[in-house]
């Protein structure tokens, strides 16, 4: 039957909406977070296998045109579920130590992870902004979790304002373009003949909206606010389900729908991508705040992204994919180690001098957190190194050496703000009487497991780089 | 070679194990793994003599744009730094374990020196550009563990970071040079390279390779001005000084210029750049060794002289200048890994390494003496020792520089000099004389740390009587795979009476009359400007750029991301304008082709009432209330212009919303706590232009959009389809309710939902913080779209 197969297209998007639906009704029956947390681990857990085995399977479209799938969105689907499974994971312990455990929590991830399921599989313009928002707007009600914590809640609505204007940008973007190609499908824009006034506007005001989802500088200002405010679980989920979600679907843009207007975009995203590099790098370096320095970091990488879609050839798009995909691991990791010493209630983790010493307390915990910094420092063997290297290598091809000059000195002035994380723990002494508690035995397993494959993907990133380059026609 | 180095990895991982093991003869066990892969490199000598060379790879990535294998070359050059490396690599290990025995990290010394072993000869024998990046990018950051070994302290920690951010950002210099070049000549492998010189240096990026390849070495090999982190990494302890920053990591912004050599080199500006940097870092470094008297910052700068050598070496290019190179690293390895080791041991058994504080230690620590002795006067450049024929060679090659001979071998004499000096120094100070009372009673050092420096100044002495052992067999590679080009030639001690054993002997008589009036020297005006200027001046440099770019980070955070909400919807509106805007303009050009010649007087009139709401806003913007009804006097007139149109049902459906929003608007209102302004005029005209900009913005894009022409498929469809399909004769209530029915729902649901919303807050009785009531509508919303779906 054509239709069943339709949806077999999409299974792991029918698994987290139904799964959403099915956390939610769980709650309300039952009202227990711990069930609400076994069941959505199993859906993330199937969703991602799907998506995982869609990956060697065919590509194309579904749904009028409407879906796309397989190839490059079955590995955005990966990205999601990969970030979507590890926050979960995390997000348990971290919020029972803190007290923030409810359930809404998971319905609530479970239906933006549907969100950005909709918005890596989209063909469409309209599909897109379903995605985007239906992920936005659950993502609001996630940053501002915390009811009776200020920050928090400031960071909701600040991220909700914001957001909501760049939505207006993003619709209008869409509505001009609507109105000078006269469709909404991707495909039907690239053929646009007519490229006048309202194309080009159309094309700046979508470029915009994507900028703030990706918090390109300067539209990245409530990034380190709604970053900080909100629970670090969650900002781990943020930075990186959710952007790498907006990544993927702004390649589908670029490459399908304005493929000619490439000498264009490309300028104006080579601007910002310089801004968002040099402006990220500068300003993490002087943050005393672990979560806000990780925020900027996440924006400087954003940055170190944008070299790729500037470049915007296939090599490019494919090593674009390998870093979100080194990105997703080494922050997810990241921020789980920085919500492990920030539940220890009674002292306060939270600045950078805290730090001091905690390194030897649990080794363990020190040294996932030093192979993530260092992989996003990008120093070999990591996957963050192979991630920078191929979207630098696949920019000085197109020509963008410059670009990549400053790419290069900013990862150089990065290297500042990751390695004060590693002094303070590994070489400082701590003060006196700090127990740390131990994790627990999956919270470990989770980051072990993310480091090993930061490490795996950099010793041998053979393995996926080829799945990726194929999606992308690129000769090896 | 590459299970050598996975081998050397895997030892170091488990080293800690090991130490656990074997305790106090961990040691002995671990400097097993260097002998034997000293042993092992030098299995292939006999290949090497005879002119071959080994090629081993191993595939590793495949990347979009080429292959990295896991690709080693063996020639000459990289054999002699194997050698050193493994070498000298056995006698620290065993060094270490005297030196740091007792200590409670001793197993993480083991780790790291053995990883930088691994790295160290990865980057020797490596064959692919990348591969030597990253092996390279491996040896900073395991110098960097090792510099902060004793990282109680607040001075290592800062040496370590300096060390790491001068040599890691020279990397990525580095990086950007092999990047350049692999793209250049369209190969990655070192070996294939090595026949594209040509192509290189007539590439039009060949000045930018250069620059960028040499800021990588010139970083590394502590060139000045970038040789001040070297000084400061002696904080670690010896046995990393004398191993990373005198014996083998310095040396690899040498090994990769010699590596280059037939490359980049023997162009004009190779031969200004670098043999100029190499001259004036062994000039300067030379003079400022006499400046300390710190056993360890003696030998620091007078390494740093010996690296401006080689490197300037290097530059000249010429075939003696590159036998010159072949002995010079050779010997510099051997009697520098020895007095470094030495002046650990001292400090280790008397407590100080401070010449002042030291003298007459010859009969307590006679081993430590005879090895000091031997290494010392290789150093100075005294027969017989194989540092005199070192010496004697690069004087010759500095006679026959390409460029200014005389200047060069002047400023090379004056240089060795002060080394001659301080070649004294470091030996007689703490040996002879008087007997000095020192803060530990000092013994001699035991076996481990006496058998290496007595075995390099020994074979110092070997290599310089017998200079045959070597010439053939090692030497010859070594210089031709520098130069390029097959060479012969033999190494002999006694060149006979010419130039350079006058100028040997000039120096040696310089040297002495510097060491004997070195206290009046070292305390002289001259000498501390010199030394504030040449030492500390980098420093400053260093510091300064460093404070200034925490200065600007800071300031940007307090000036842009201050936490403002107006300063950040400002920011993106600007740039929303600039960038639209520009597009806009550059795009169509400002072409105006609007009439408003058929505009009715209602309409006028109309305009005229928004506008008077706006100006009425702005007037009364202290009361939210006044805003909020000038809102709707604008939302009103535009339900008025609708309804002049003839859209009367939209027109009712705006009114609706409208009075819904301003009763909504006005409820959330109540519970505002009174709105206060605090901006000043400045910031006020800088909204308004910025408001007006947004607004004229808009207002051209409406007319563009205008402008195009109207395609009336759609509507035509509903016109002729709705009466048939859905058997109504008002087109937009069978949009909404046949058409649509299903958006239509949603959107019942939500407005219900979002009532329901309302109700709760107009229930409330008590408000937290004003921001609640948003968050508060938030939530119900966000699911409420969801169960409308469900349903």
């Amino acid at each position: 039957m054509e239709s069943a197969n339709e949806l077999l297209t999409i299974l792991p998007l029918i698994i987290i909406g139904a799964a959403g639906l099915f956390v939610m009704m769980l709650d309300a029956f039952t009202g227990s977070a711990r069930l609400a947390y076994l069941a959505t681990i199993l859906f993330s857990a199937a969703a991602l296998a799907v998506a995982v085995s869609d990956l060697f399977g065919p590509m194309g479209e579904s749904f009028h045109g409407l879906i796309t799938y397989g190839g490059t969105s079955s590995f955005g689907m990966v990205l999601v579920m990969t970030g979507t499974l590890f926050s979960v994971i995390l997000s348990r312990d971290y919020l029972e130590k803190t007290g923030m455990h409810i359930a809404e929590v998971y319905s609530m991830i479970l239906f933006a992870a549907f969100g950005m399921l909709l918005l890596v599989s989209s063909n469409n313009l309209v599909t897109l902004f379903l995605g985007i928002e239906t992920m936005s707007i659950s993502l609001y009600v996630l940053a501002g979790l915390v009811k009776n914590h200020k920050k928090s809640v400031e960071a909701a609505l600040k991220y909700f304002l914001l957001g909501a204007f760049a939505t207006g940008f993003l619709l209008y973007g869409i509505a001009l373009l609507y109105g000078a190609s006269g469709s909404t499908f991707l495909v039907d824009i690239a053929a646009t003949e007519d490229k006048g006034m309202i194309y080009w506007a159309g094309v700046g005001l979508l470029l915009v909206g994507f900028f703030f989802k990706i918090s390109a500088v300067p539209f990245h200002m409530w990034t380190p606010d709604v970053y900080q405010g909100a629970p670090t679980t969650i900002t781990a989920f943020m930075a990186t389900a959710s952007k790498a979600a907006a990544f993927v679907a702004f390649i589908l843009v670029l490459s399908r729908a304005l493929p000619d207007a490439r000498a264009d975009w490309s300028d104006v995203i080579w601007l910002f991508a310089l801004l968002t590099m040099v402006v990220g790098n500068i300003l993490a370096l002087v943050q005393d705040n672990v979560k806000r320095m990780l925020a900027y970091s996440s924006i400087a990488h954003a940055g170190y992204i944008m070299i790729g879609l500037a470049a915007g050839t296939d090599a490019a798009y494919s090593a674009v994919l390998f870093y979100l995909f080194a990105y997703t691991l080494m922050n997810i990791g990241a921020f789980g180690i920085v919500a492990y010493y920030e539940w220890h209630k009674g002292y306060d983790f939270t600045e950078v001098s805290n730090y001091s010493g905690l390194g030897f307390k649990q080794p363990i915990m020190g040294v996932l957190m030093s192979v993530f910094l260092f992989s996003m420092v990008g120093i070999p063997p990591f996957a963050g190194f192979i991630g920078k290297y191929r979207v630098f290598a696949a920019a000085v091809d197109e020509g963008l050496i410059s670009l990549v000059i400053v790419g290069v000195l900013a990862s150089a002035a990065s290297v500042y703000y990751y390695l004060r994380v590693l002094v303070h723990l590994f070489m400082k002494e701590s003060e006196n009487g700090i127990v740390l508690s131990r994790p627990g035995t999956l919270y470990t397993a989770s980051l072990l497991i993310l480091a090993a494959l930061t490490i795996f993907f950099g010793i041998n990133p053979g393995v996926l780089t080829d799945l990726l380059g194929s999606f992308w026609t690129v000769q090896y | 070679m590459l299970t050598v180095i996975a081998l050397i990895f895997i030892v170091a991982l488990v080293s800690p194990w090991i130490h656990k093991l074997f305790g106090n003869k961990s040691g002995w066990v671990l400097a097993l793994l260097p002998f034997g892969s000293f042993l092992y490199l030098a299995s292939w000598l006999p290949h090497i003599t005879a002119g071959n060379v080994v090629q081993q790879s191993t595939p590793w990535v495949s990347m979009a744009l080429f292959q990295v294998d896991l690709a080693f070359y063996l020639d000459g050059l990289s054999l002699m730094f194997g050698l050193i490396i493994t070498g000298i690599g056995t006698f620290i290990v065993l060094y270490g374990s005297g030196y740091l025995s007792g200590d409670a990290y001793l197993s993480r010394f083991y780790c790291a020196v053995l990883l930088f072993m691994g790295s160290m000869l990865g980057v020797v024998l490596a064959d692919n550009l990348i591969s030597i990046f990253v092996f390279w990018e491996l040896t900073s950051f395991t110098s960097f563990i090792l510099i902060g070994f004793s990282h109680e302290q607040e001075n290592s920690r800062k040496a370590a970071l300096k060390a790491l951010l001068v040599t890691g950002i020279g990397g990525l210099a580095l990086l950007a040079g092999l990047v350049l070049m692999g793209f250049a000549s369209g190969h990655w492998e070192v070996s294939a390279l090595l026949n594209e010189g040509d192509i290189i240096r007539n590439h039009p990026h060949y000045l930018a390779i250069l620059i960028l390849v040499l800021a990588g070495a010139f970083t590394k090999s502590a060139q000045f001005p970038f040789s001040f982190w070297l000084p400061g990494a002696m904080a670690a302890p010896t046995p990393v000084s004398a191993y990373l920053h005198s014996a083998t990591m310095v040396k690899a912004g040498v090994y990769l210029l010699a590596r280059m050599n037939p490359v980049l080199g023997s162009t004009e500006t190779w031969l200004i750049l670098v043999g100029g940097f190499g001259l004036l870092t062994l000039l300067v470094s030379a003079w400022l060794a006499l400046s300390f008297t710190d056993m360890k910052q003696i030998l620091a700068y007078s390494t740093v002289m010996a690296l401006g050598t080689m490197i300037m070496l290097i530059g000249l290019g010429t075939e003696m200048a590159m036998k010159g190179l072949a002995v010079y690293i050779l010997s510099h390895a051997m009697y520098k890994g020895a007095l470094f080791m030495v002046a650990g041991a001292v400090d280790h058994e008397a407590g100080t390494r401070d010449v002042l504080k030291l003298g007459g230690l010859r009969p307590l620590m006679p081993i430590s003496f005879a090895a000091a002795a031997l290494a010392a006067i290789s150093m100075a450049g005294i027969p017989p020792l194989y540092g005199f024929i070192a010496k004697e060679i690069v004087y010759e090659a500095a006679l026959e520089a390409p460029l200014w001979p005389v200047l060069v071998i002047t400023l090379a004499v004056i240089a060795n000099i002060a080394i001659v000096a301080a070649s004294a120094i470091v030996v007689i100070r703490p040996f002879l004389g008087k007997k000095v009372e020192t803060p530990k009673k000092a013994h001699e050092a035991p076996l481990t740390m006496w058998i290496g420096p007595l075995i390099l100044a020994v074979l110092g002495v070997l290599f310089g009587v017998l200079p045959f052992l070597v010439d053939r067999s090692l030497m010859i590679p070594v210089a031709s795979s520098v130069f390029g080009a097959p060479m012969d030639f033999y190494l002999s001690l006694w060149h006979g009476f010419n130039l350079p054993l006058v100028l040997s002997l000039l120096t040696l008589t310089g040297g002495i009359l510097v060491y004997l009036v070195w206290d009046r020297l070292r305390e002289s005006a001259p000498m501390k400007v010199y030394q504030s200027g040449f030492a500390m001046g980098p420093i400053n440099g260093y510091e300064g750029l460093l404070a200034g770019l925490l200065g600007l980070a800071g300031w940007q955070t307090r000036t842009i991301q201050n936490g403002l909400m107006s300063n950040y919807l400002i920011t993106i509106l600007v740039t929303m304008l600039v960038a639209v805007g520009y597009t806009f303009i550059t795009r169509s050009g400002l072409v105006w082709n609007h009439s408003f010649e058929n505009m009715l007087l209602q309409e006028w009139a109309l305009s005229i009432a928004i506008l008077t709401s706006l100006g009425i806003i702005l007037a009364f913007r202290n009361s939210r209330l006044t805003m909020v009804i000038g809102a709707g006097v604008v939302g009103f007139s535009l339900a008025l212009i609708y309804l002049m149109h003839g859209a009367a049902d939209l027109a009712m459906t705006q009114v609706l919303v409208e009075t819904l929003t301003v009763i909504l608007v006005v409820l959330v209102l109540i519970h505002v706590p009174k709105l206060i302004e605090v901006r000043s005029t400045t910031s006020r005209i800088r909204d308004a232009v910025v408001a007006v900009g947004a607004g004229v913005l808009m207002t051209l894009l409406i007319l563009a959009v205008t402008a195009v022409p109207f395609d009336a498929f759609i509507s035509e469809y509903y016109a002729e389809a709705s009466y048939p399909l859905a058997h109504g004769r008002n087109i937009v209530n069978v949009i909404l309710v046949d058409f649509r029915a299903l958006d239509t729902m949603g959107e019942v649901v939500v407005v219900a939902i979002a009532g329901l919303a309302v109700y709760a807050l107009i229930k409330m009785k008590r408000f937290g913080s004003p921001d609640d009531p948003e968050t508060e509508g938030a939530a119900p919303d966000g699911t409420a779209s969801k169960q409308g779906k469900s349903s």
